[in-house]
């Protein structure tokens, strides 16, 4: 599993675009409220917990599950 | 600045700002127990671990080179970049980083083959609810590592120890007793496997700089200090310069399969 990419000056980084989160992680992750599973926005970069109506953010490929940094989930959301 | 601070705020302000002051901290970064924790997880060769209150990350160092993946968990959000950067470093492609906290854990229940925490649990408000978390997130017949600071068996020494410690960090909840641990892993369904004890003499310059103590408070740790019995400095080794010795612990257990 690697978020790497090689730019034309040959050095290594991080993926000029959002990093991706790990698909492995993200098996096994569940909300910390309900502990139901979650679905992954990978255009919004968000976890959203259908059952907490909450949607945790990914920053930088780094999910943040805590309820206080979550978005509340919009009506018909 | 609010009035009205949650606990996860304060440890949030409190490490965040501090995050690479934990890094290359002396007392984090080496230590005998780390070491144990690291022969643990060789043992038992875990194809995932969770790091629970990771900080700058040194338990999930000490168990990468021996595992699958560690995913490095802790609150604070800087904290985990400087995990990030420093795993870089190391070369552990292994080590993934997840923000929440320790007492209501974003995992599915048997999802880690090995549980660690180093450092973390006096932080926790609850340590009985993230011991039965950790146990909650473990496959049975996985291993579990816990290492903090605990408390003495003499209570004027235990008050005297969560005194100085709120004294310095204002996101300090306690330090709880040897047998204090061993009724949470009871509890939680744990099979306690072995309890290591270690004396940890700490450097007071330091101790209060990675905290960045207020000077009220450090004058009242210093007065603390002068003012209580000779038996009580004589436990923690108090010297003139303030610095003293602690007792920390690491208990390790088992989820029987």
């Amino acid at each position: 599993m690697t978020n790497e990419a090689t730019d034309h000056n040959g050095t290594t980084k991080s993926t000029a675009r959002v990093p991706e989160v790990d698909r492995k992680l993200l098996e096994i992750l569940v909300c910390p409220l309900t502990k139901t599973t979650l679905r992954y926005d990978s255009a919004a970069q968000e976890l959203i917990s259908d059952k907490a109506r909450l949607a945790y953010p990914i920053r930088d490929g780094i999910p943040i599950m805590l309820p206080d940094e979550a978005r509340e989930l919009a009506d018909g959301e | 600045m609010s009035e009205e601070k949650s606990h996860q705020g304060l440890v949030v302000d409190q490490f965040g700002a501090q995050a690479h002051a934990y890094l290359t901290s002396e007392v984090h970064a080496r230590g005998e127990d780390l070491v144990q924790i690291a022969g643990l997880i060789a043992r038992a060769r875990p194809a995932r671990v969770l790091d629970m209150g990771c900080g700058a990350g040194h338990a999930s160092f000490a168990a990468a080179p021996h595992a699958g993946e560690v995913t490095a968990f802790d609150l604070s959000s800087e904290m985990l970049a400087v995990v990030s950067q420093a795993a870089a470093g190391r070369g552990f492609s292994n080590v993934k980083t997840e923000a929440g906290s320790a007492l209501d854990l974003p995992f599915a229940d048997k999802s880690f083959d090995a549980v660690i925490s180093r450092y973390s649990a006096h932080h926790w408000g609850d340590i009985a609810k993230g011991v039965s978390e950790a146990a909650r997130v473990l496959k049975p017949g996985g291993v579990a590592a816990f290492a903090d600071v605990i408390a003495p068996v003499s209570t004027v020494c235990d008050t005297f120890m969560q005194a100085i410690e709120i004294l310095r960090d204002t996101s300090h909840v306690r330090d709880d007793s040897r047998a204090q641990w061993e009724a949470h892993a009871r509890a939680a369904g744990l099979t306690v496997t072995g309890v290591t004890e270690y004396r940890l003499p700490l450097d007071f310059t330091s101790w209060i700089g990675r905290m960045r103590t207020p000077p009220v408070f450090v004058a009242a740790i210093r007065q603390l200090q002068d003012s209580v019995s000779s038996d009580v400095r004589r436990y923690f080794e108090i010297r003139p310069d303030g610095s003293f010795t602690l007792d920390m612990m690491v208990m390790e257990l088992a989820k029987e399969g």
